[in-house]
């Protein structure tokens, strides 16, 4: 556990030096619930298989969703940077397994979450008047910390795996259109063509955006959720077994 | 009677050598290590010394267990490497070759934050910091980030940071690099001290001299292999019939660099108006040649000298 606390520690002194990075940290979502979801909401309306809710309500889900893909990106970056710095391979040797190295980045990157979706859920509700269903909050909120930790491990392997910054650039590019554009983040799946549905019901984030979207708006049909919670979930634990044994492979 | 810090058993570790292109297509193997077997006793100063390539600074990963071995063995303080590694952790504290520090944080963030991971308690660890930054010289230094430090300064720190914990082994990968002379032979008697009281100190060096002054016991590699093994004075025994020759001129006589060649010496130099050379001679020849030299020109200093660490180390691993 001290090692855990001791990773928070480094984490948040490092990230407590730049007020830039606290601020995009914290007002990254919002800014799109804000910009995208009244844009669009002002553009067209209700999407008619979104049962009667607003674009913003719709979206909001989406919002954090990418949120969390966002943070496990800027984490993956930061693996770049200790190598450059050394200090990666220094802290390998520190009296701490791998797994909780990475459950300490972890931790942080939760409370990150936890801020952001604090903050676009609140002012959402306050500003967009999302009607939000605080009896599934006990959803939303292991949705959150699910989809943190999913996307986090998935993309500490790319990071592991792939040690050129150049590379890394191309490879998470693709993947950031691939698994933001062929999911439900912006948009129902139902209306899709088949094929671009087919692909987004197999996307982990598909999984993970339908959980926030019915801990938070209630849209869903919860036996199609059982099944993808458990589905994200196996996602999880893959990720993190093979982010713990590329760790040992450095 | 102290036990064993380090027990190595006929360890190998074996790289596969990757060509470029997208998915490097394997090129072969390199064995890094290739069956070293040693053990150091508890509170000894442990010198690895060897050729770029020799091996060394593989080594150092297994047993600071940042990659695995192919096979073999290798045990820190009774605990294996590759069963235990955690608990191996525990028990040492590591400065890689590579500078290895916080850099968005401040010298003291980096010390605090090193201490918390190795379970220091806060007030012990400002304590800590605190006399680690005088041994140091890092006061005037301790607020500003460690990124707007020079190269030497973030050495420092990093070398700094082994003396705030009390781990039973250290690993030092080329420690000095960077260190001006005052402050490295203010770490090198801070050194001694933490083997004095028990602390196994296990180096890696290109600097002979330094070896030469701190080692207790001294392990030369070359490609993978140990090629000698032993105190100081064992090497010098490996290596009799070296001699080390210096003749000053008051004007260097002409044509010597071709008569020096002619004696196929270990090593040369020319500087000034001074003659070095290593060799490997019997006592006799050795002052024949200086007698020979001594006819060429006015000789203002002679100086004969046994083999020091780097005449042992070239012989040695040239021979090899």
């Amino acid at each position: 556990m001290s090692a855990i606390s001791a990773m928070l520690y480094r984490e948040s002194k490092i990230r407590a030096t730049n007020v830039t990075f606290v601020f995009w940290d914290f007002c990254y979502p919002l800014f799109n619930l804000l910009v995208f979801g009244v844009g669009l909401t002002a553009a067209f309306g209700a999407p008619h298989s979104t049962a009667g809710f607003d674009y913003n309500s719709f979206f909001l889900a989406g919002v954090l969703g990418m949120a969390s893909f966002a943070i496990a990106s800027n984490s993956s970056w930061s693996f770049f940077m200790d190598r450059d710095n050394g200090i990666f391979y220094e802290m390998l040797t520190y009296p701490m397994s791998r797994a909780e190295y990475l459950l300490g980045k972890l931790v942080f990157n939760v409370f990150i979450a936890a801020a952001q979706a604090v903050l676009t859920i609140g002012i959402g509700a306050w500003a967009l008047g999302i009607r939000l269903r605080f009896e599934l909050f006990g959803v939303l909120a292991g949705a959150i910390v699910i989809g943190t930790a999913g996307w986090f491990f998935f993309y500490t392997i790319l990071a592991v795996k792939i040690r050129r910054n150049d590379m890394f650039n191309s490879v998470t590019s693709a993947l950031y259109f691939v698994f933001l554009f062929f999911s439900s983040m912006f948009y129902p799946l139902g209306p899709l063509p088949a094929a671009l549905r087919l692909v987004a019901y197999a996307n982990p984030l598909t999984w993970e955006i339908d959980l926030l979207r019915y801990g938070s708006i209630g849209l869903g049909d919860p036996h199609a959720l059982v099944v993808e919670a458990g589905g994200f979930m196996a996602f999880v634990i893959v990720c993190f077994a093979y982010a713990v044994h590329s760790l040992n492979q450095e | 009677m102290p036990g064993f810090a380090l027990e190595i058993e006929n360890l190998v570790k074996i790289y596969r050598a990757r060509h470029g292109g997208l998915f490097g297509a394997n090129a072969g193997e390199i064995r890094a290590v290739d069956g070293l077997s040693f053990t150091v006793p508890q509170g000894e100063i442990f010198g690895l010394l060897g050729p770029n390539g020799a091996g060394k600074t593989t080594l150092l990963k297994i047993l600071s267990t940042l990659i695995q071995p192919t096979s073999g063995r290798a045990r820190i303080e009774g605990i294996d490497v590759v069963a235990e590694p955690l608990e191996v952790r525990r028990r040492i504290c590591t400065v890689i070759q590579e500078t290895a520090v916080e850099m968005f944080l401040s010298v003291r963030d980096n010390l605090l934050t090193f201490a918390r991971f190795h379970g220091i308690e806060k007030t012990e660890a400002h304590r800590r910091a605190d006399r680690v930054i005088d041994l140091f010289g890092l006061g005037p230094e301790v607020d500003r980030k460690v990124q707007d430090l020079s190269g030497g300064f973030r050495r420092r720190v990093q070398v700094a940071k082994v003396f705030l914990v009390n781990t039973p082994v250290l690993f030092l990968d080329e420690f000095s690099t960077g260190m001006d002379p005052i402050l490295k032979r203010s770490v090198m008697e801070s050194l001694r001290a933490e083997a004095a009281r028990g602390r196994t100190i296990v180096l890696t060096t290109q600097i002979l001299s330094e070896a030469e002054e701190l080692c207790d016991d001294i392990l030369i590699l070359h490609k993978g292999c140990q090629v000698a093994r032993g105190d100081l004075n064992t090497l010098k025994l490996l290596s009799q019939g070296v001699y080390e020759i210096a003749v000053t001129f008051d004007v260097l006589p002409a044509n010597t660099e071709n008569e020096i060649a002619a004696l196929h010496p270990l090593r040369s130099q020319i500087s000034g108006t001074t003659i070095e050379l290593a060799l490997k001679a019997e006592e006799g020849e050795a002052i024949d040649i200086v007698g020979a030299l001594a006819k060429k020109g006015r000789v203002l200093h002679v100086e004969i000298r046994g083999a020091s660490l780097e005449d042992i180390f070239v012989e040695l691993t040239q021979k090899k």
